[in-house]
Protein backbone atom coordinates (compact mmCIF):
# COMPACT_ATOMS: atom_id res chain seq x y z
CA UNK A 1 0.00 0.00 0.00
CA UNK A 2 1.39 3.32 -1.01
CA UNK A 3 -0.09 6.80 -1.07
CA UNK A 4 -3.21 8.06 0.63
CA UNK A 5 -6.03 5.67 1.54
CA UNK A 6 -9.50 6.57 2.77
CA UNK A 7 -11.46 4.84 5.53
CA UNK A 8 -14.83 5.01 7.25
CA UNK A 9 -14.84 3.97 10.91
CA UNK A 10 -17.88 2.68 12.80
CA UNK A 11 -18.98 2.42 16.43
CA UNK A 12 -19.86 -1.26 15.85
CA UNK A 13 -19.96 -4.01 13.21
CA UNK A 14 -23.71 -3.66 12.58
CA UNK A 15 -23.38 -0.07 11.34
CA UNK A 16 -20.49 -1.06 9.10
CA UNK A 17 -22.43 -3.93 7.57
CA UNK A 18 -25.46 -1.67 7.02
CA UNK A 19 -23.35 0.69 4.95
CA UNK A 20 -21.72 -2.21 3.12
CA UNK A 21 -25.13 -3.40 1.93
CA UNK A 22 -25.96 0.05 0.57
CA UNK A 23 -22.60 0.45 -1.15
CA UNK A 24 -23.07 -2.91 -2.81
CA UNK A 25 -26.58 -1.90 -3.94
CA UNK A 26 -25.28 1.35 -5.41
CA UNK A 27 -22.32 -0.45 -7.05
CA UNK A 28 -19.79 1.75 -5.25
CA UNK A 29 -16.36 0.16 -4.96
CA UNK A 30 -15.27 -0.56 -1.39
CA UNK A 31 -13.09 -2.95 0.59
CA UNK A 32 -13.68 -4.17 4.12
CA UNK A 33 -10.37 -4.02 6.00
CA UNK A 34 -9.08 -4.37 9.56
CA UNK A 35 -9.00 -0.92 11.13
CA UNK A 36 -5.47 0.51 10.84
CA UNK A 37 -3.97 1.06 14.27
CA UNK A 38 -3.05 4.60 13.35
CA UNK A 39 -6.78 5.43 13.17
CA UNK A 40 -8.13 3.53 16.17
CA UNK A 41 -6.80 1.37 18.96
CA UNK A 42 -9.86 -0.88 18.93
CA UNK A 43 -9.69 -3.64 16.38
CA UNK A 44 -12.53 -4.57 14.07
CA UNK A 45 -13.77 -3.68 10.63
CA UNK A 46 -13.71 -0.45 8.73
CA UNK A 47 -14.48 0.32 5.10
CA UNK A 48 -11.86 1.54 2.67
CA UNK A 49 -13.25 3.58 -0.24
CA UNK A 50 -12.08 5.61 -3.18
CA UNK A 51 -11.85 9.35 -2.65
CA UNK A 52 -13.85 10.15 -5.77
CA UNK A 53 -16.92 8.48 -4.15
CA UNK A 54 -16.65 10.35 -0.86
CA UNK A 55 -19.47 12.87 -1.30
CA UNK A 56 -21.80 10.17 -2.63
CA UNK A 57 -21.03 7.90 0.33
CA UNK A 58 -21.49 10.77 2.77
CA UNK A 59 -24.93 11.38 1.30
CA UNK A 60 -25.86 7.70 1.67
CA UNK A 61 -24.64 7.71 5.27
CA UNK A 62 -26.77 10.76 6.03
CA UNK A 63 -29.88 9.58 4.21
CA UNK A 64 -29.90 6.24 6.01
CA UNK A 65 -28.87 7.56 9.40
CA UNK A 66 -25.82 5.29 9.60
CA UNK A 67 -23.64 6.03 12.61
CA UNK A 68 -19.96 6.36 11.79
CA UNK A 69 -16.91 7.42 13.71
CA UNK A 70 -15.77 9.55 10.86
CA UNK A 71 -14.23 9.55 7.41
CA UNK A 72 -10.46 9.38 7.76
CA UNK A 73 -7.42 9.24 5.56
CA UNK A 74 -4.00 7.81 6.06
CA UNK A 75 -0.78 8.06 4.11
CA UNK A 76 1.29 4.93 4.34
CA UNK A 77 4.77 4.26 3.20
CA UNK A 78 5.38 0.94 1.57
CA UNK A 79 6.98 -1.31 4.18
CA UNK A 80 8.28 -4.85 3.92
CA UNK A 81 5.83 -7.47 5.15
CA UNK A 82 6.59 -8.64 8.64
CA UNK A 83 5.09 -12.03 9.39
CA UNK A 84 3.66 -12.53 12.85
CA UNK B 1 -15.01 0.88 16.81
CA UNK B 2 -16.54 -2.01 18.63
CA UNK B 3 -14.92 -2.58 21.96
CA UNK B 4 -14.46 -6.20 22.89
CA UNK B 5 -12.22 -5.59 25.88
CA UNK B 6 -14.89 -6.55 28.43
CA UNK B 7 -15.54 -9.77 26.58
CA UNK B 8 -11.82 -10.60 26.42
CA UNK B 9 -11.35 -9.70 30.04
CA UNK B 10 -14.19 -12.04 31.06
CA UNK B 11 -12.45 -14.79 29.13
CA UNK B 12 -9.39 -14.29 31.31
CA UNK B 13 -7.18 -12.94 28.57
CA UNK B 14 -3.96 -10.99 28.95
CA UNK B 15 -5.24 -7.77 27.38
CA UNK B 16 -1.93 -5.98 27.26
CA UNK B 17 -0.16 -8.79 25.47
CA UNK B 18 -3.14 -9.45 23.21
CA UNK B 19 -3.03 -5.81 22.17
CA UNK B 20 0.37 -6.42 20.57
CA UNK B 21 -1.21 -9.07 18.37
CA UNK B 22 -4.09 -6.75 17.46
CA UNK B 23 -1.56 -4.11 16.55
CA UNK B 24 0.39 -6.33 14.18
CA UNK B 25 -2.50 -7.91 12.27
CA UNK B 26 -3.79 -4.94 10.19
CA UNK B 27 -0.30 -4.24 8.92
CA UNK B 28 0.37 -7.86 7.99
CA UNK B 29 -3.03 -8.29 6.38
CA UNK B 30 -2.57 -5.08 4.42
CA UNK B 31 0.86 -6.12 3.19
CA UNK B 32 -0.15 -9.64 2.19
CA UNK B 33 -3.78 -9.33 1.12
CA UNK B 34 -4.81 -5.77 0.38
CA UNK B 35 -1.92 -5.14 -2.01
CA UNK B 36 -3.38 -7.63 -4.47
CA UNK B 37 -4.91 -6.24 -7.61
CA UNK B 38 -8.16 -7.36 -9.14
CA UNK B 39 -9.32 -9.40 -6.15
CA UNK B 40 -12.80 -10.92 -6.38
CA UNK B 41 -15.36 -8.75 -4.59
CA UNK B 42 -16.53 -11.81 -2.70
CA UNK B 43 -13.28 -11.65 -0.70
CA UNK B 44 -14.83 -8.78 1.23
CA UNK B 45 -16.60 -11.33 3.39
CA UNK B 46 -13.28 -12.95 4.38
CA UNK B 47 -11.73 -9.50 4.95
CA UNK B 48 -14.63 -8.97 7.31
CA UNK B 49 -14.05 -12.27 9.14
CA UNK B 50 -10.34 -11.54 9.57
CA UNK B 51 -11.02 -8.00 10.77
CA UNK B 52 -13.41 -9.42 13.35
CA UNK B 53 -11.36 -12.56 14.03
CA UNK B 54 -11.12 -11.90 17.75
CA UNK B 55 -14.34 -9.89 17.88
CA UNK B 56 -17.64 -10.84 16.33
CA UNK B 57 -17.05 -14.60 16.16
CA UNK B 58 -15.96 -14.62 19.82
CA UNK B 59 -19.13 -12.71 20.66
CA UNK B 60 -21.13 -15.40 18.84
CA UNK B 61 -19.38 -18.11 20.85
CA UNK B 62 -20.09 -16.14 24.02
CA UNK B 63 -23.80 -15.82 23.16
CA UNK B 64 -23.92 -19.57 22.48
CA UNK B 65 -22.33 -20.28 25.85
CA UNK B 66 -24.67 -17.91 27.66
CA UNK B 67 -27.58 -19.86 26.19
CA UNK B 68 -26.11 -23.03 27.73
CA UNK B 69 -24.16 -24.21 24.67
CA UNK B 70 -20.63 -25.60 24.65
CA UNK B 71 -17.58 -24.81 22.54
CA UNK B 72 -15.10 -27.52 21.54
CA UNK B 73 -11.63 -26.77 20.19
CA UNK B 74 -9.84 -29.10 17.78
CA UNK B 75 -6.36 -29.21 16.25
CA UNK B 76 -6.60 -31.61 13.38
CA UNK B 77 -8.72 -32.63 10.40
CA UNK B 78 -9.20 -36.12 11.85
CA UNK B 79 -11.55 -35.05 14.66
CA UNK B 80 -15.07 -35.41 13.22
CA UNK B 81 -16.87 -32.04 13.25
CA UNK B 82 -20.09 -33.93 12.56
CA UNK B 83 -20.25 -35.25 16.14
CA UNK B 84 -19.55 -31.83 17.68
CA UNK B 85 -22.33 -30.25 15.63
CA UNK B 86 -24.75 -33.13 16.28
CA UNK B 87 -24.18 -32.64 20.02
CA UNK B 88 -25.32 -29.02 19.66
CA UNK B 89 -21.83 -27.68 20.37
CA UNK B 90 -19.76 -25.31 18.24
CA UNK B 91 -16.44 -26.63 16.98
CA UNK B 92 -13.50 -24.31 16.40
CA UNK B 93 -10.23 -25.26 14.77
CA UNK B 94 -7.50 -23.81 16.96
CA UNK B 95 -4.89 -22.33 14.73
CA UNK B 96 -1.35 -21.97 16.06
CA UNK B 97 -0.06 -20.28 12.91
CA UNK B 98 1.73 -17.32 14.46
CA UNK B 99 5.28 -16.60 15.53
CA UNK B 100 3.73 -14.48 18.27
CA UNK B 101 3.03 -17.60 20.35
CA UNK B 102 6.37 -19.37 19.90
CA UNK B 103 8.16 -17.69 22.77
CA UNK B 104 5.49 -18.68 25.28
CA UNK B 105 5.33 -22.19 23.85
CA UNK B 106 9.08 -22.55 24.36
CA UNK B 107 8.66 -21.80 28.05
CA UNK B 108 7.15 -25.25 28.55
CA UNK B 109 8.25 -27.19 25.45
CA UNK B 110 11.63 -28.00 23.89
CA UNK B 111 12.77 -25.50 21.28
CA UNK B 112 13.49 -28.14 18.65
CA UNK B 113 9.83 -28.85 18.06
CA UNK B 114 7.49 -27.97 15.21
CA UNK B 115 6.35 -24.30 15.34
CA UNK B 116 2.71 -25.31 15.03
CA UNK B 117 2.87 -27.35 18.23
CA UNK B 118 4.78 -24.65 20.10
CA UNK B 119 2.34 -21.98 18.90
CA UNK B 120 -0.70 -24.02 19.97
CA UNK B 121 0.62 -24.33 23.50
CA UNK B 122 1.91 -20.74 23.54
CA UNK B 123 -1.48 -19.43 22.46
CA UNK B 124 -3.13 -21.11 25.42
CA UNK B 125 -0.65 -20.33 28.14
CA UNK B 126 -0.18 -16.70 27.10
CA UNK B 127 -3.93 -16.10 27.32
CA UNK B 128 -3.91 -14.24 24.02
CA UNK B 129 -6.21 -16.42 21.91
CA UNK B 130 -9.90 -15.84 22.67
CA UNK B 131 -10.83 -19.07 20.87
CA UNK B 132 -8.79 -21.14 23.31
CA UNK B 133 -10.29 -19.16 26.17
CA UNK B 134 -13.84 -19.86 24.91
CA UNK B 135 -13.42 -23.64 24.78
CA UNK B 136 -15.17 -25.91 27.29
CA UNK B 137 -13.19 -28.87 25.98
CA UNK B 138 -10.14 -29.31 23.76
CA UNK B 139 -9.93 -32.40 21.59
CA UNK B 140 -6.53 -33.68 20.63
CA UNK B 141 -5.55 -36.66 18.53
CA UNK B 142 -2.47 -38.86 18.29
CA UNK B 143 -1.27 -37.78 14.86
CA UNK B 144 2.31 -36.79 15.65
CA UNK B 145 4.58 -37.28 18.64
CA UNK B 146 4.97 -33.53 19.15
CA UNK B 147 1.26 -32.90 19.51
CA UNK B 148 0.63 -36.09 21.43
CA UNK B 149 3.05 -35.11 24.17
CA UNK B 150 2.17 -31.41 24.03
CA UNK B 151 -1.42 -32.33 24.91
CA UNK B 152 -0.14 -33.54 28.27
CA UNK B 153 1.25 -30.05 28.87
CA UNK B 154 -1.91 -28.37 27.55
CA UNK B 155 -3.91 -30.55 29.91
CA UNK B 156 -2.41 -28.60 32.80
CA UNK B 157 -4.13 -25.48 31.51
CA UNK B 158 -7.45 -26.68 30.05
CA UNK B 159 -9.66 -29.78 29.93
CA UNK B 160 -8.53 -31.98 27.06
CA UNK B 161 -9.68 -35.26 25.56
CA UNK B 162 -7.40 -37.14 23.18
CA UNK B 163 -8.62 -39.45 20.40
CA UNK B 164 -6.29 -42.32 19.60
CA UNK B 165 -5.78 -42.28 15.83
CA UNK B 166 -4.39 -45.55 14.44
CA UNK B 167 -1.19 -45.19 12.39
CA UNK B 168 -1.79 -47.95 9.87
CA UNK B 169 -4.70 -48.61 7.53
CA UNK B 170 -5.57 -52.25 8.11
CA UNK B 171 -9.18 -53.41 8.63
CA UNK B 172 -8.61 -53.54 12.36
CA UNK B 173 -7.41 -49.93 12.32
CA UNK B 174 -10.63 -48.78 10.64
CA UNK B 175 -12.55 -50.68 13.35
CA UNK B 176 -10.40 -49.11 16.04
CA UNK B 177 -11.15 -45.62 14.72
CA UNK B 178 -14.86 -46.48 14.69
CA UNK B 179 -14.56 -47.35 18.39
CA UNK B 180 -12.76 -44.08 19.04
CA UNK B 181 -15.59 -42.18 17.35
CA UNK B 182 -18.14 -44.01 19.53
CA UNK B 183 -16.20 -43.05 22.63
CA UNK B 184 -15.91 -39.44 21.53
CA UNK B 185 -19.66 -39.40 20.94
CA UNK B 186 -20.20 -40.36 24.59
CA UNK B 187 -17.72 -37.68 25.74
CA UNK B 188 -19.58 -34.99 23.80
CA UNK B 189 -22.96 -36.20 25.04
CA UNK B 190 -21.75 -35.93 28.61
CA UNK B 191 -20.21 -32.49 28.03
CA UNK B 192 -23.29 -31.00 26.39
CA UNK B 193 -26.04 -33.00 28.09
CA UNK B 194 -27.46 -33.56 24.60
CA UNK B 195 -27.99 -36.98 23.07
CA UNK B 196 -26.54 -37.43 19.59
CA UNK B 197 -29.52 -38.94 17.82
CA UNK B 198 -29.49 -40.55 14.40
CA UNK B 199 -31.48 -37.62 13.07
CA UNK B 200 -29.06 -35.00 14.43
CA UNK B 201 -26.00 -36.89 13.21
CA UNK B 202 -27.50 -37.34 9.77
CA UNK B 203 -28.18 -33.58 9.55
CA UNK B 204 -24.63 -32.78 10.71
CA UNK B 205 -23.15 -35.16 8.13
CA UNK B 206 -25.10 -33.38 5.39
CA UNK B 207 -24.01 -29.96 6.67
CA UNK B 208 -20.32 -30.90 6.74
CA UNK B 209 -20.61 -32.44 3.28
CA UNK B 210 -22.10 -29.20 1.97
CA UNK B 211 -19.12 -27.34 3.40
CA UNK B 212 -16.77 -29.80 1.70
CA UNK B 213 -18.66 -29.38 -1.57
CA UNK B 214 -18.36 -25.57 -1.37
CA UNK B 215 -14.59 -25.85 -0.85
CA UNK B 216 -14.28 -28.35 -3.71
CA UNK B 217 -16.22 -25.93 -5.92
CA UNK B 218 -13.80 -23.16 -4.93
CA UNK B 219 -10.82 -25.37 -5.79
CA UNK B 220 -12.39 -26.37 -9.11
CA UNK B 221 -12.36 -22.71 -10.14
CA UNK B 222 -8.55 -22.78 -9.94
CA UNK B 223 -8.19 -25.51 -12.54
CA UNK B 224 -8.68 -23.11 -15.48
CA UNK B 225 -5.81 -21.54 -17.39
CA UNK B 226 -6.71 -17.99 -16.39
CA UNK B 227 -6.99 -18.45 -12.62
CA UNK B 228 -9.76 -16.16 -11.22
CA UNK B 229 -8.46 -16.08 -7.63
CA UNK B 230 -5.05 -16.03 -5.99
CA UNK B 231 -3.70 -18.92 -3.97
CA UNK B 232 -3.36 -16.79 -0.86
CA UNK B 233 -7.03 -15.82 -1.05
CA UNK B 234 -8.05 -19.47 -1.28
CA UNK B 235 -5.75 -20.32 1.63
CA UNK B 236 -7.51 -17.67 3.69
CA UNK B 237 -10.94 -19.09 2.82
CA UNK B 238 -9.76 -22.57 3.87
CA UNK B 239 -8.33 -21.26 7.13
CA UNK B 240 -11.58 -19.46 7.94
CA UNK B 241 -13.56 -22.65 7.25
CA UNK B 242 -12.14 -24.04 10.48
CA UNK B 243 -13.82 -21.59 12.81
CA UNK B 244 -16.59 -19.72 11.01
CA UNK B 245 -20.30 -20.46 11.39
CA UNK B 246 -20.71 -23.37 8.92
CA UNK B 247 -24.01 -22.27 7.34
CA UNK B 248 -22.79 -18.71 6.81
CA UNK B 249 -19.45 -19.95 5.51
CA UNK B 250 -21.15 -22.23 2.97
CA UNK B 251 -23.44 -19.44 1.77
CA UNK B 252 -20.63 -16.90 1.37
CA UNK B 253 -18.21 -19.36 -0.23
CA UNK B 254 -20.83 -20.40 -2.77
CA UNK B 255 -21.44 -16.71 -3.53
CA UNK B 256 -17.70 -16.27 -4.07
CA UNK B 257 -17.78 -19.30 -6.39
CA UNK B 258 -20.64 -17.74 -8.41
CA UNK B 259 -18.42 -14.71 -8.93
CA UNK B 260 -15.39 -16.85 -9.84
CA UNK B 261 -17.37 -18.89 -12.35
CA UNK B 262 -18.60 -15.63 -13.88
CA UNK B 263 -14.99 -14.40 -14.03
CA UNK B 264 -14.00 -17.59 -15.81
CA UNK B 265 -16.73 -17.01 -18.42
CA UNK B 266 -15.54 -13.44 -18.93
CA UNK B 267 -11.86 -14.40 -18.97
CA UNK B 268 -10.94 -12.36 -15.87
CA UNK B 269 -7.88 -13.66 -14.05
CA UNK B 270 -5.51 -12.59 -11.28
CA UNK B 271 -2.27 -13.69 -12.91
CA UNK B 272 -0.76 -13.71 -16.35
CA UNK B 273 -1.45 -16.86 -18.32
CA UNK B 274 2.31 -17.25 -18.42
CA UNK B 275 2.62 -17.25 -14.62
CA UNK B 276 3.98 -20.57 -13.39
CA UNK B 277 1.25 -22.64 -11.68
CA UNK B 278 2.40 -23.99 -8.35
CA UNK B 279 0.94 -26.69 -6.17
CA UNK B 280 1.89 -26.71 -2.49
CA UNK B 281 2.08 -29.94 -0.55
CA UNK B 282 3.14 -30.69 3.00
CA UNK B 283 2.36 -29.51 6.50
CA UNK B 284 -0.68 -27.43 7.51
CA UNK B 285 -0.75 -23.63 7.24
CA UNK B 286 -2.78 -22.30 10.13
CA UNK B 287 -3.97 -18.70 10.21
CA UNK B 288 -2.13 -16.25 10.00
CA UNK B 289 0.60 -18.29 8.31
CA UNK B 290 0.53 -16.85 4.78
CA UNK B 291 4.29 -16.85 4.37
CA UNK B 292 4.88 -19.38 1.57
CA UNK B 293 1.91 -18.29 -0.53
CA UNK B 294 3.01 -14.68 -0.22
CA UNK B 295 6.61 -15.41 -1.21
CA UNK B 296 5.57 -17.60 -4.15
CA UNK B 297 2.94 -15.21 -5.50
CA UNK B 298 5.13 -12.14 -5.01
CA UNK B 299 7.68 -13.93 -7.20
CA UNK B 300 5.21 -13.94 -10.09
CA UNK B 301 3.72 -17.43 -9.79
CA UNK B 302 0.21 -18.42 -8.80
CA UNK B 303 -0.65 -21.15 -6.30
CA UNK B 304 -3.38 -23.35 -7.77
CA UNK B 305 -3.75 -26.13 -5.19
CA UNK B 306 -2.72 -27.14 -1.67
CA UNK B 307 -2.40 -30.82 -0.79
CA UNK B 308 -2.35 -30.02 2.93
CA UNK B 309 -4.64 -30.21 5.97
CA UNK B 310 -5.61 -26.61 5.24
CA UNK B 311 -6.31 -27.68 1.66
CA UNK B 312 -7.58 -30.81 -0.06
CA UNK B 313 -7.11 -33.12 2.93
CA UNK B 314 -9.77 -31.10 4.73
CA UNK B 315 -12.52 -31.45 2.16
CA UNK B 316 -11.85 -34.28 -0.29
CA UNK B 317 -14.11 -37.34 0.07
CA UNK B 318 -17.57 -36.89 1.52
CA UNK B 319 -19.19 -38.96 4.26
CA UNK B 320 -21.73 -41.46 2.89
CA UNK B 321 -25.13 -39.82 3.44
CA UNK B 322 -27.22 -42.90 2.72
CA UNK B 323 -26.71 -44.48 6.15
CA UNK B 324 -29.70 -44.30 8.49
CA UNK B 325 -28.59 -46.24 11.57
CA UNK B 326 -26.13 -44.99 14.20
CA UNK B 327 -23.81 -47.95 13.42
CA UNK B 328 -23.94 -47.18 9.71
CA UNK B 329 -23.25 -43.48 10.19
CA UNK B 330 -20.35 -44.00 12.59
CA UNK B 331 -18.80 -46.49 10.19
CA UNK B 332 -19.28 -44.02 7.34
CA UNK B 333 -17.52 -41.35 9.41
CA UNK B 334 -14.65 -43.70 10.27
CA UNK B 335 -14.26 -44.71 6.61
CA UNK B 336 -14.16 -41.08 5.41
CA UNK B 337 -11.70 -39.85 8.02
CA UNK B 338 -9.39 -42.86 7.76
CA UNK B 339 -9.12 -42.08 4.05
CA UNK B 340 -7.19 -38.88 4.76
CA UNK B 341 -3.62 -39.50 3.70
CA UNK B 342 -1.65 -37.95 6.55
CA UNK B 343 2.07 -38.62 6.91
CA UNK B 344 1.39 -40.06 10.37
CA UNK B 345 0.37 -43.32 8.63
CA UNK B 346 2.74 -46.02 7.55
CA UNK B 347 2.89 -46.81 4.74
CA UNK B 348 1.28 -43.78 3.13
CA UNK B 349 1.27 -44.62 -0.55
CA UNK B 350 -2.10 -42.87 -0.91
CA UNK B 351 -0.47 -39.48 -0.44
CA UNK B 352 2.02 -40.05 -3.25
CA UNK B 353 -0.90 -40.88 -5.52
CA UNK B 354 -2.86 -37.84 -4.31
CA UNK B 355 0.02 -35.45 -4.95
CA UNK B 356 0.57 -36.70 -8.50
CA UNK B 357 -3.17 -36.81 -9.26
CA UNK B 358 -3.76 -33.27 -7.92
CA UNK B 359 -0.72 -31.79 -9.68
CA UNK B 360 -2.17 -33.10 -12.95
CA UNK B 361 -5.78 -32.12 -12.14
CA UNK B 362 -4.79 -28.53 -11.37
CA UNK B 363 -2.29 -28.26 -14.19
CA UNK B 364 0.63 -27.50 -11.86
CA UNK B 365 3.94 -26.68 -13.55
CA UNK B 366 5.79 -27.45 -10.34
CA UNK B 367 5.30 -28.52 -6.74
CA UNK B 368 6.64 -26.77 -3.64
CA UNK B 369 6.95 -29.23 -0.77
CA UNK B 370 6.61 -27.15 2.41
CA UNK B 371 7.76 -28.65 5.64
CA UNK B 372 7.46 -26.98 9.01
CA UNK B 373 10.76 -27.33 10.87
CA UNK B 374 11.06 -30.53 12.92
CA UNK B 375 8.03 -32.22 11.34
CA UNK B 376 9.66 -35.62 10.95
CA UNK B 377 6.84 -37.51 9.26
CA UNK B 378 6.37 -35.07 6.39
CA UNK B 379 10.11 -34.49 6.18
CA UNK B 380 10.91 -38.19 5.77
CA UNK B 381 8.03 -38.72 3.38
CA UNK B 382 9.51 -36.18 0.95
CA UNK B 383 11.75 -38.86 -0.48
CA UNK B 384 8.85 -40.98 -1.74
CA UNK B 385 6.75 -38.02 -2.89
CA UNK B 386 9.71 -36.59 -4.80
CA UNK B 387 10.25 -39.95 -6.49
CA UNK B 388 6.59 -40.22 -7.50
CA UNK B 389 6.58 -36.67 -8.89
CA UNK B 390 9.82 -37.20 -10.80
CA UNK B 391 8.39 -40.33 -12.38
CA UNK B 392 5.41 -38.25 -13.49
CA UNK B 393 7.76 -35.59 -14.89
CA UNK B 394 6.68 -32.89 -12.41
CA UNK B 395 9.45 -30.70 -10.90
CA UNK B 396 9.50 -30.33 -7.12
CA UNK B 397 11.46 -28.34 -4.56
CA UNK B 398 11.71 -29.00 -0.82
CA UNK B 399 11.45 -26.04 1.51
CA UNK B 400 11.73 -26.23 5.27
CA UNK B 401 10.69 -23.19 7.24
CA UNK B 402 8.97 -21.84 10.35
CA UNK B 403 6.84 -18.76 11.08
CA UNK B 404 9.69 -16.29 11.53
CA UNK B 405 10.97 -13.60 9.18
CA UNK B 406 14.57 -14.79 9.46
CA UNK B 407 14.66 -16.86 6.28
CA UNK B 408 12.36 -14.90 3.96
CA UNK B 409 15.18 -13.46 1.84
CA UNK B 410 16.79 -16.83 1.41
CA UNK B 411 13.47 -18.51 0.60
CA UNK B 412 12.65 -15.84 -1.96
CA UNK B 413 15.91 -16.61 -3.76
CA UNK B 414 15.24 -20.35 -3.77
CA UNK B 415 11.67 -19.88 -4.99
CA UNK B 416 12.75 -17.52 -7.75
CA UNK B 417 15.39 -20.03 -8.88
CA UNK B 418 12.79 -22.80 -8.92
CA UNK B 419 10.33 -20.68 -10.91
CA UNK B 420 13.07 -19.74 -13.35
CA UNK B 421 13.73 -23.43 -13.91
CA UNK B 422 10.06 -24.02 -14.77
CA UNK B 423 10.06 -21.50 -17.63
Amino acid sequence: MEGESFYILFPNVTEGLKLEKLLKKEAIKYTIVPTPRELSKSCGICIMYEFRDESLIKRIVEEHGIRTEGFKSLTKRKAAVKFI
Amino acid sequence: MADYRDLWSNLGMDLEKHDLLCEALPQLYGGVYLIQENRPEGMNYYNFVVSEVHGLRIKELDDHKKAGGKVVGTFCVFVPDELIIAAGAIGVGLCGGSQFWIEDGEKVLPRNLCPLVKAIVGAKISGTCPYFQSCDLLTGETTCDGKKKAYEVLGEYAPIYVMDLPQMKRDKDYKKWEEEIYEYKAVLEELTGNKITEEKLSEAIKLCNRKRAALQRLYNARKVLNVPISGKDVLLVSQIAFYDNPERFIEMTNKLCDELEDRIKKGIGVASEKSPRIMITGTPMAIPNWKMHHLIEESGAVVVCEETCTGTRYFENEVDETQTTMEGMIKALADRYMNINCACFTPNKGREEDVVRLAKEYGADGVVYCNLQFCHTYNIEYRQVEKALKEAGIPVVFIETDYSNDDTGQLQTRIEAFLEMLK
